[in-house]
């Protein structure tokens, strides 16, 4: 009787379990995706190698919702728990009222009745190539560091060898990529999994081709809206937190980059994604240049470890923005009246031949005042969108000296270096412009050695607490960086 | 409110029934709601419900697209009467049905709801002779029936669109038709292709015969491209007896 029972029970493969476990570990499934039938599952899921879960599950926070019998959800796969995310469909699959999650859709839909499939057994070896494992050094970039840099990375580096987590609070144009490089290695060199998220596209798509020339033997895989994972397991992954959503307990060490990204501030559901996608006890590294309050405050409380860079890389101070009042800009631009002492601004610009980024609050003004600049004779001057399909070339063009000035949303406060470049935020008593926006649209400015100073300007209508704010903060960094 | 689309905030305007009756039911905002493009009731194809604006005066005849006057001549329509259609196809509906239908936001539907229902409400009054409107607009002798899908496709989408936009309407609905093959998708056919298919994909629901005799039949889709599926449909239900198939759809395109 005994060896019936165990013939009838069937023993997993070695080939066919690395099989199985090569194609789930750090990856959650939607049951009906998986790339083979679920019933193969079972044994793994019985020894407990695989983790089975439903994708939403009512999330009763308290008595009052008890009293009240209004049920809430929470999304296991995005973490959304914002009840307006969540409708009602009535599912042919189970045959009944399913909720379904609305914010993590594009991802494929996670209904009541759908389950998540993990791995959670053995962790399967890294296959890395050959550099790693003869020792050679893996990072190939060959610039230097400044001596602000070389401290941090190295105080970065003790934080990674005691595992814990750590803030690089740079400001704009202080080199933090170049910072984390030492970082990366050692954490390559150790054999773990590493990511680098950031809430922007853009940001991954900048990033990506500076890494990869960076580490040029190590497999690099770019995630973001669009991409296709085209390496399997990669080592080092950049990608966009969204992205990050299909993950579970997959990487060693994560980096995020631009935590504070506007306008997709690194909100709970992102945060809750990159959580998921870590394994427990991992070290987070944050870098930015306007940490959000709660690191700020376990930074300076001394709860978090961390490092400030308040000087940029070519040990000039951060342009200091000056206000102008303007009246009401937005308005007069609908109305076809050019403002003048933005005109005025423009062409002082045009004749010190430095070229210009004109920041505004909406995408219609974009249009309204590329429009009403080129009617006032400013030829060589577009406006750009984030929805806009010719954006990169438009960029390409400014980046080349083209185009004179650029009217834009603020899609382009940051990633976008243009040596030499000034700046004006047209409407900047816009709520749009909050007191980070505004320190990172200062930050393009004299980001080149060559050209270490500029003009930034905010044009308003009534000073807010949020331009205060941010001249505030600038000042402050320039001040911790030893400057007067 | 927010949009269902985009989930911008917006304000409803105020009308008496937004003052008087508390309503919130989702819809979408004026934004997106601008970049749909609403076909006009009274500038559509008589046939196939097109928008006749887009399409050059040439090619329009009596009110009639060519694409109409092809099908007349083909001896094909039968039983099959006119489409209705709300919106030309665009790229912001593209975007609506793609979230709609193969991702399976249904709750997406709901902003059409009132849209629907007008058209439903047009196409009962159309129909009905002045004895009747003046006596009540009699939209019981109407019966809807969504376009099925086979079995397989139900699976695995979870859901069927067409039921999902019927039941906006509200009842009567039947499920008259059943689709028991599995075909090709229509849309990895050319148009050569869908217009030279003559099988029917369709069965009629034995259980419900009794329900369609001497009614009119509303059949619901989400889209009208050739008219194939729609005549296919209603040659379907010819032994049901009815007295007369038309069709709703919410984009023609
Ligand atoms: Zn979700
Ligand atoms: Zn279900
Ligand atoms: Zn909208
Ligand atoms: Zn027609």
């Amino acid at each position: 009787m005994p060896m019936l029972l165990l013939s009838r029970k069937s023993v997993p493969t070695p080939n066919d379990f690395t099989e199985v476990q090569h194609a789930l570990h750090g990856r959650e499934f939607r049951a009906e995706e998986l790339p083979f039938p679920e019933k193969r599952l079972k044994e793994y899921v019985n020894a407990g190698y695989v983790s089975v879960r439903h994708g939403i599950i009512p999330l009763n926070e308290n008595i009052f919702d008890l009293l009240t019998g209004k049920k809430k959800w929470l999304c296991v796969r995005c973490g959304n728990r914002e009840q307006e995310s969540f409708a009602v469909c009535s599912c042919a699959r189970c045959g009944s009222k399913c909720v379904y999650c609305r914010h993590c859709l594009t991802m494929g839909i996670v209904r009541a009745c759908t389950k998540l499939v993990t791995w959670c057994g053995p962790v399967p070896e890294l296959r890395l190539p050959e550099d790693v494992l003869i020792g050679r050094p893996l990072c190939h970039w060959k610039g230097s560091l400044s001596s602000d840099q070389q401290k941090a990375a190295e105080a970065l580096l003790q934080a990674l060898e005691a595992r814990e987590s750590f803030l690089i609070w740079a400001v704009a144009g202080a080199g933090k990529t170049e910072i984390i490089y030492s970082a990366l290695e050692q954490q390559l060199k150790k054999g773990h999994r590493v990511v680098l998220a950031t809430p922007r596209t853009d940001v991954v798509r900048e990033l990506l081709p500076r890494i990869r020339a960076a580490f040029p033997d190590i497999p690099v895989s770019g995630l973001y809206a669009g991409s296709k994972e085209t390496i399997p397991d990669a080592p080092l992954v950049i990608s966009t937190a969204h992205q990050l959503i299909r993950s579970a307990n997959r990487f060693d060490c994560v980096f995020i980059d631009e935590v504070d990204a506007f306008p997709y501030h690194f909100d709970a559901m992102l945060d809750y994604a990159v959580r998921k996608a870590a394994k427990p006890n991992a070290p987070f590294i944050f870098l930015t240049a306007t940490p959000p309050d709660i690191l700020k405050n376990a930074y300076l409380s001394g709860k978090l470890r961390g490092v400030m860079l308040a000087r940029r890389y070519h040990g000039y101070p951060l342009p200091v923005p000056r206000f102008q009042w303007i009246g009401n800009g937005a308005h007069a631009a609908c109305k076809g009246w050019l403002p003048y002492p933005l005109s005025l601004w423009l062409r002082e610009r045009i004749t010190q031949k430095r070229q210009a980024f004109i920041f505004v609050p909406s995408i219609a003004l974009v249009h309204e005042l590329t429009e009403l600049l080129q009617r006032s004779g400013y030829t060589r001057i577009a406006g750009v969108h984030a929805d806009d399909p010719h954006r990169h070339e438009k960029l390409a063009d400014f980046r080349e000296g083209r185009l004179a000035a650029l009217v834009t949303t603020t899609i382009l406060e940051r990633g976008v270096t243009v040596p030499g470049v000034e700046v004006a935020v047209f409407g900047a008593d816009d709520r749009v412009f909050d007191d980070r926006a505004l320190v990172q649209i200062s930050g393009r400015v004299g980001r080149s050695g060559d050209c270490p100073r500029g003009d930034v300007v905010f044009f308003h209508n009534g000073k807010t607490l949020a331009m205060i704010r941010a001249r505030r903060q600038i000042e402050q960094m320039n001040r911790a960086g030893g400057f007067k | 409110m927010r949009c269902l689309f985009c989930g911008a905030d917006f304000l409803k305007p105020l009308t008496f029934q937004t003052v008087f009756v508390l309503d919130d039911t989702p819809s979408f905002c004026d934004t997106c709601r601008g970049r749909l493009a609403a076909i006009a009731p009274d500038a559509c194809c008589r046939c196939c419900g097109r928008d006749l604006s887009l399409l050059e005066s040439t090619a329009v005849k009596h009110h009639i697209c060519q694409d109409c006057i092809w099908w007349k001549h083909s001896g094909r329509n039968g039983l099959y009467g006119t489409n209705n259609a709300l919106f030309s196809y665009n790229p912001l509906i593209k975007e609506m049905i793609t979230r709609f239908k193969f991702r399976g936001d249904t709750a997406l539907a709901a902003g059409f709801a009132c849209d629907l229902r007008c058209a439903f409400h047009r196409i009962v009054k159309k129909g009905s002779t002045w004895r009747q409107r003046l006596f009540m607009t009699d939209s019981s002798q109407f019966v809807i029936i969504p376009i099925p899908v086979s079995a397989h496709r139900l699976r695995e989408r979870g859901f069927n669109q067409a039921e999902v936009l019927a039941e906006l309407i509200g009842p009567p609905i039947v499920q008259g038709l059943v689709r028991e093959k599995h075909e090709m998708k229509q849309s990895k056919k050319n148009r050569r292709q869908r217009l030279a298919s003559r099988e029917s994909p369709f069965q009629l629901n034995k259980e419900c015969i009794h329900l369609l005799e001497n009614k009119k039949i509303l059949l619901i889709d989400d889209i009208y491209t050739t008219g194939v599926t729609m005549r296919l449909a209603a040659h379907t239900l010819i032994p049901a007896h009815p007295l007369s198939v038309d069709s709703l759809t919410l984009i023609h395109g």
